[in-house]
């Protein structure tokens, strides 16, 4: 059997025996292991428990929050690596400090800030908030949830560290920092699964996307290690495109569909298509991301192998195939969502609802970018390798527009109910929009033309760097400069808004200068709701049947 | 005029609320600094301006790419948000 084939057998196999034993429990072991858990979450961590406190949604706030200011730093490296693509000495003057920047080392840096230390804290924080609502029941140990937190941040920092001086006192840097993340990783899968053996109900779907997604991760890790495919190129290429669809887009889509319906009002629209993104997503290799699995070898450190091999005939076949097949998770989840979100606040005037129009972004952007990454893979595993020079930017765009967004989004959409307060302004809400997405959307764009005219010239022949496609990077580079003030105006409202915000329990005033004629009401809601959608007394609603349609309709 | 919006002291009123339209006359101050700065090539074409002049070839080498001005910019967007946290924590 082929490398791909192998190595997603058994991460399948796995990942199913650790849903049987969610679902079954432990058998006469149960009780002696939720005791166990128990003791290990609140108990064992001693005098570090004092530290934080314990009140209800507490884990989930605290993730969010340094999620958020992650966010920060994750554009700021992002921006810097762009402008140094062009002006390689803009930061020489650092050397006098015995700091050498580079671009490339500058993007890692602002991979994992993203990555890791955003979007990874949103979605974990609004897990945290999550299952616990789904299931019935309270979150096992938010004074664990809470400090772990502040342990995953450590490991983030060390990441982004080791990815400018990786070798620092003869140690590798970078897989202490994937150590400390893993079993930060660990205690909340710990923390969720207690949560999960105390529900009072079934666990609606998201729920068990969020699960799944962080299942994923340390079993993924095991699962490469022991088939040996952390070893090989092929072998790190596909774990980095599993971690990616399992635990970024599989997290990602659960905590977006239930924000998508919190926010909104409306049901959750299919309950088979949550069920197609879910198998979907662990069935098929997700697109997103680099070609290469240069990060895998960096996290595994002196477990991976550097060995460089082709793509065999069955590999290239495999991988192209599942590839294929993943858009269709990729298209029923963003079905899902933009349907959920139908007749919603779209312009911020809701404080209930202002991450309504990052989900909205997050769902509509995911298809596009899908698709010209699904290209650029599929040209990278043939070894034609005639998109490569496009591959980057791509990269970020699926992170800048798809995930941040989406998990953004989310977080925004259960503030309210974490803090007991709104954000402090929706203005600056609107405005932390407007420029990350414009600056995300314009930024990128313009360097994926910059990189295009390179790949043209390169294919003439040309030996001199055309100044045009500089200009077209140096523009692009100040156009992502929004993304930075963007993500300063959400981080800073988020901060006001815990001290400042409108109380949600007293009625907050909004207004809208936008009117609607006609407004499909498809399921009960409020008056605010809609007036908030930009209806007047002169709107006409319309009633609309979809509920009748059988399954139709996800009770959250 | 409420006890919570000034200060009285022996008849002496300060508003507690700073009005927004200030920070008008404070950014048209600084534009006209700029303006004079500007005047004084203008008028004393090839001498240097006193002080600013000795101060600047210090930073020569240091911020000299664009680059400088935007993390500026950011550094000021964090500052701003480690010192509201600082001033909501410490306001009670």
């Amino acid at each position: 059997m082929d490398t791909v084939l192998s190595t997603m057998f058994y991460f399948w196999i796995s990942l199913f025996i650790a849903y049987l034993l969610v679902q079954r429990g432990l058998w006469i072991f149960s009780d002696v292991a939720k005791g166990t858990v128990s003791f290990m979450l609140e108990k064992a961590i001693g005098p570090g428990a004092d530290l934080v406190e314990g009140r209800t949604g507490s884990g989930a706030r605290s993730w969010i929050m340094q999620g958020t200011l992650w966010l920060i730093l994750g554009s700021m490296f992002t921006f810097m690596s762009m402008w140094l693509s062009h002006d390689p000495d803009a930061l020489h003057s650092l050397a006098s400090w015995g700091y050498s920047a580079n671009t490339h080392e500058l993007y890692s840096a602002g991979v994992y800030a993203t990555l890791y230390g955003s979007v990874s804290m949103l979605v974990i924080g609004s897990g945290l908030h999550i299952i616990p609502k789904l299931a019935g029941t309270e979150l096992a140990s938010e004074t664990n949830a809470n400090l772990v937190s502040f342990i995953w941040t450590i490991s983030v920092l060390i990441m982004v560290v080791g990815s400018q001086n990786n070798m620092i006192l003869g140690l590798e840097i970078i897989p202490v920092g994937i150590v400390l993340n893993t079993a930060a990783l660990i205690a909340v899968i710990m923390n969720q699964l207690l949560t999960l053996a105390n529900r009072t109900r079934n666990m609606a779907l998201p729920g068990w996307l969020i699960l799944i997604a962080l299942l994923s991760n340390p079993i993924l890790s095991i699962v490469s290690i022991a088939s040996g495919a952390i070893n090989d190129n092929i072998g790190q290429w596909l774990s980095y495109h599993i971690f990616g669809g399992t635990f970024f887009f599989l997290g990602v889509s659960g905590v977006a569909l239930y924000a998508s319906s919190i926010s909104s009002g409306n049901p959750l629209w299919s309950k088979t298509l949550v069920g197609a993104t879910l198998f979907g997503g662990i069935f098929t290799i997700n697109p997103f991301g680099d070609i290469d699995g240069q990060m895998v070898i960096d996290l595994f450190g002196p477990l991976a192998n550097n060995n460089v091999i082709a793509f065999s005939n069955e590999d290239m076949l495999s991988a192209s195939f599942l590839m294929a097949l993943a858009s269709v998770p990729i298209l029923a989840f963003s079905s899902n969502m933009l349907v959920t979100l139908r007749g919603s606040d779209m312009f911020i005037d809701d404080p209930n609802a202002s991450g309504n129009a990052e989900l909205n972004l997050g769902s509509w952007l995911i298809i596009p970018i899908a698709i010209g990454s699904l290209f650029v893979q599929t040209d990278a595993v043939s070894g034609t390798n005639e998109l490569v020079g496009i591959s980057n930017s791509l990269s970020m765009m699926s992170g800048w527009l798809v995930l941040v967004p989406l998990s953004l989004g989310a977080a925004l959409s259960l503030y309210p109910e974490l803090v007991g307060r709104h954000l402090f302004s929706q203005s600056r809400s609107r405005w932390g929009f407007l420029m990350m997405t414009g600056g995300a959307i314009f930024g990128l764009s313009i360097t994926m033309i910059a990189d295009f005219m390179d790949l043209a010239l390169a294919e003439l022949l040309v030996e001199d760097p055309s100044a045009l496609s500089e200009e077209l990077r140096k523009v692009g580079s100040v156009m992502f400069y929004g993304v930075v003030i963007g993500s300063i105006f959400h981080s800073l409202n988020m901060v006001s808004g815990m001290f400042r915000g409108n109380l949600i329990s007293k009625e907050s005033v909004t207004s809208s200068s936008i009117s609607v004629e006609s407004y499909n009401l498809v399921s009960p809601t409020t008056v605010r709701r809609i007036l908030a959608s930009g209806a007047d007394l002169d709107t006409e609603i319309i009633p609309t049947g979809e509920n009748d349609e059988k399954g139709s309709a996800t009770k959250l | 005029m409420s006890i919570n919006t000034t200060d009285s002291v022996d008849g002496f009123l300060q508003g507690e609320k700073e009005p927004p339209g200030s920070w008008v006359f404070i950014a048209l101050g600084v534009v006209i600094s700029l303006s004079f700065l500007l005047l004084y090539s203008i008028l004393y074409p090839g001498q240097d301006l006193p002080v600013i002049s000795d101060l600047v070839p210090v930073f020569s080498g240091v911020f000299d790419s664009g680059i400088w001005f935007f993390i500026l910019g950011t550094m000021i967007g964090i500052f701003a948000i480690l010192g509201r946290l600082l001033l909501e924590a410490t306001s009670e």
